[in-house]
């Protein structure tokens, strides 16, 4: 493992590898869509559908193990781009991302694409700005590029402790999202769920560390486009004889606006209703889908959306993927085809919305159901607990207004809706659990891996090489037993605390990375000045802000704002940074050669070998 | 471990960070520009229909983002075009 990256080749059959896994995967649809034909009970058809991916993951991941510190924490610095690429995607849009955001652009309509918005700029953000330097300067974790630029290993404990809340409430999410999911389809307990899907979890991570992490993400990432592509080109072609669902729902529109003024939604104020994301508790739709800035003004959307990109370009999970591939060109390349992935994402959660809604709306709102002959979907999908619906009017009959609609169940009620086989709305869940496993396994190693490589290896810098593992392993299982049980104790909303992760990431790392990156003169007194500045922001924000009415965002924004003047501050008025900080920038900057890292370790090996040869 | 790093000392190092600066900043302004206009004019573009959309929703649901892919992905080969000029004019003499 001591050749150049650069030089290092890919896994020849890669390809081949994962053409085998989509086929394999796309079979088992195929099967499982005769076997319910032919009279398999739906609880069989589920556990088959959720169950054998999981087992597949696991394999991946038993095949990847490893001991070698360099694959454990970069995967051997020599992943191809594409491949990298899912993974990244899979991370930024997550289980919240599938389940949550599609829920939001149900309830919000045209409001919610700044969410999108955010997520797509974010990845173009952090690749532009942050990626291809950390990708030179070759650290394992985000804190370890802090302390190398800075010479300070006090810089690299605080960033560490510093990113432990924002990735602790993202891997709470994913996690919860996942076991959300698996309680509803298969015969688990919530509480139960949430332990095997931290087990799973952790299971991948300290069996392969980051190497793991990519092949296992690979294959989730492939279940989770081929699981959300296969119901909704069904729907699609259905609804508007076209399989694009991204370019042809607009044709929808006349009948969708039609079937809400048919129910009743007329268009709403900000000042009418809370300006703020709809809950995880069922409710129902409150504005007309194409109705711009009903919920959010104008200010509000572009607040949002700063914030969810800043975010996401300084987001400590995706930025640690910087160093898996095998130059500063393919990783730069990585990052631009997790950008169109994520943006294919962006593109499609609105037709999924706009599908959900014309089917309930045109089923109920056009003509309300006499409680006596409800919709087949209707009682369903109350059975699953996706949505409730109460003759609340006492009119007899089931109005558009009388139904409540689960945020986070939205995307899997499209295939019932559509009439569509019981194995694509079973589909669709092991899609969103795919992406939430992925998300939250890079949200834990992100998490682990720091606290070994940062915390303790800087505290004992002696430790060889299998203790530094299983320092690693130790935190893995740790964090993964944490967060389970934080998930039994508190009740956390996914996207709320996920919002709130990417308002923390942004006041917390985005002014110190900017700073670090792309000014030369900035000292360690300037970046820690400018991340503790941050963090106290959003922190404080965080307790105080909802009782003044300021949400995440804008706290997080203020948060930039703050970090940035107080890191320029402290690095103009403070001491200038030393030689070697200034000669590693520059060489940081230089997108030619090896890693700064691995030079570093091959020089200190050298060294160590040249030694002991005059010592005999 | 120590990490030294002698101090480099490239003719064409300055260049090649400045056109990476404003490479870098164009791109990011560029696109949050596009948004910001959109978001600015979508009430008003909401009129106008494009491919069966609101053209205000069009731009912030689709156009948008696809312009962020298109400048993602030119970003990365006009960077990458500018490195390999730094590297071609530091071929060691």
């Amino acid at each position: 493992m001591n050749s150049l990256s650069r030089l290092r080749t890919p896994h020849p059959h890669l390809g081949a590898y994962y053409g085998i896994v989509t086929s394999a995967f796309v079979s088992l649809i195929v099967l499982l869509a005769m076997f319910e034909q032919l009279g398999w009970r739906e609880v069989v058809i589920a556990q088959f559908m959720i169950v054998t991916p999981l087992l597949l993951y696991i394999v991946i991941a038993a095949g990847s193990r490893t001991r070698n510190a360099e694959d454990f924490f970069t995967s051997g610095r020599r992943v191809p781009a594409v491949f990298n690429g899912f993974v990244l995607a899979a991370t930024a849009v997550g289980g919240v991302g599938f389940l949550a955001y599609t829920g939001v652009v149900f309830f919000l309509g045209f409001d919610a694409l700044a969410i999108g918005l955010g997520l797509t700029c974010g990845i173009l953000a952090g690749a532009v700005l942050f990626v291809p330097y950390l990708r030179k300067a070759g650290a394992y974790t985000l804190p370890g590029f802090l302390g190398q630029r800075f010479r300070s290993r006090r810089l690299r404990i605080a960033a560490s402790l510093m990113q432990l809340p924002p990735l602790a409430l993202l891997l709470a999410a994913e996690i919860k999202i996942a076991a959300l999911i698996a309680s509803l389809f298969l015969p688990l307990t919530f509480s139960l769920a949430v332990f095997l899907v931290a087990a799973l979890v952790a299971a991948i991570g300290v069996l392969g560390g980051m190497r793991a992490l990519t092949w296992a993400g690979s294959a989730q990432f492939i279940v989770g486009a081929v699981g959300l592509a296969v119901p909704l080109v069904t729907v699609s072609i259905l609804l508007t004889s076209l399989p694009t669902p991204q370019f042809t729902y607009g044709e929808l529109i006349p009948s969708l606006q039609n079937a809400e003024i048919t129910a009743g939604l007329s268009p709403v104020q900000p000042e009418e209703v809370a300006t703020d994301l709809p809950p995880m508790a069922p409710q129902k739709v409150l504005k007309p889908f194409f109705q711009s800035f009903g919920i959010f003004g104008e200010l509000d959307f572009v607040m949002l959306f700063l914030c969810l990109m800043l975010g996401i370009a300084a987001l400590p999970s995706l930025l640690v993927r910087s160093g898996v591939t095998r130059s500063v060109v393919e990783q730069r390349r990585s990052t631009a085809w997790a950008l169109l992935l994520v943006a294919v994402f962006a593109l499609t959660a609105p037709a999924m919305a706009v599908f959900v809604k014309l089917l309930v709306f045109q089923d109920i709102g056009l003509a309300p159901a006499a409680a006596a002959a409800l919709p087949d979907w209707l009682t369903g999908l109350s059975g699953r607990q996706l949505l409730q619906a109460s003759d609340a009017n006492g009119d007899g009959g089931i109005g558009a207004a009388e139904i409540l609609f689960t945020r986070d169940g939205i995307a899997l009620t499209l295939p019932t809706l559509a009439g569509l086989p019981y194995v694509m709305t079973v589909l669709m869940a092991a899609s969103g659990m795919a992406v939430a496993l992925a998300a939250a396994g890079s949200h834990l190693f992100t998490l682990a891996g720091s606290m070994a490589e940062d915390v303790y290896r800087v505290l004992d810098p002696g430790a060889s090489k299998q203790p530094r593992l299983a320092a690693a392993w130790g935190a893995i299982a740790a964090s993964a037993l944490s967060a389970a049980l934080f998930l039994i104790i508190a009740d956390i909303d996914p996207l709320r605390a996920a919002l709130t992760a990417l308002a923390f990431v942004a006041a917390t790392f985005f002014p110190v990375l900017l700073l670090a990156i792309w000014w030369q003169r900035c000292s360690e007194w300037g970046a820690f000045a400018a991340m503790s500045t941050g963090f106290s922001v959003i922190f404080l924000g965080t307790i105080f802000g909802p009782h003044a009415g300021i949400y995440p965002a804008v706290i997080g924004l203020i948060g930039v704002m703050a970090g940035l003047l107080a890191g320029i501050a402290a690095s103009m008025y403070g001491i200038k940074p030393p030689a070697a900080a200034t000669a590693y920038w520059q060489e940081m900057r230089n997108p030619e050669g090896e890693a700064i890292y691995d030079r570093a370790k091959a020089r200190a090996a050298a060294s160590a070998a040249n030694a002991s040869a005059s010592g005999q | 471990m120590t990490i030294e790093i002698p101090a480099p000392d490239h003719a064409g190092r300055d260049r090649h960070q400045l056109r990476t600066l404003i490479l870098a900043g164009a791109t990011l302004l560029a696109v949050l520009f596009a948004v910001v206009l959109a978001v600015i004019n979508a009430a008003s573009l909401n009129q106008y229909w494009f491919l069966h959309f609101p053209l205000g929703f069009y731009l912030l649901a689709q156009g948008v983002l696809l312009f962020v892919v298109v400048s993602g992905f030119w970003y990365v080969r006009t960077q990458e075009r500018i490195d390999r000029t730094r590297s071609e004019s530091e071929e060691p003499e």
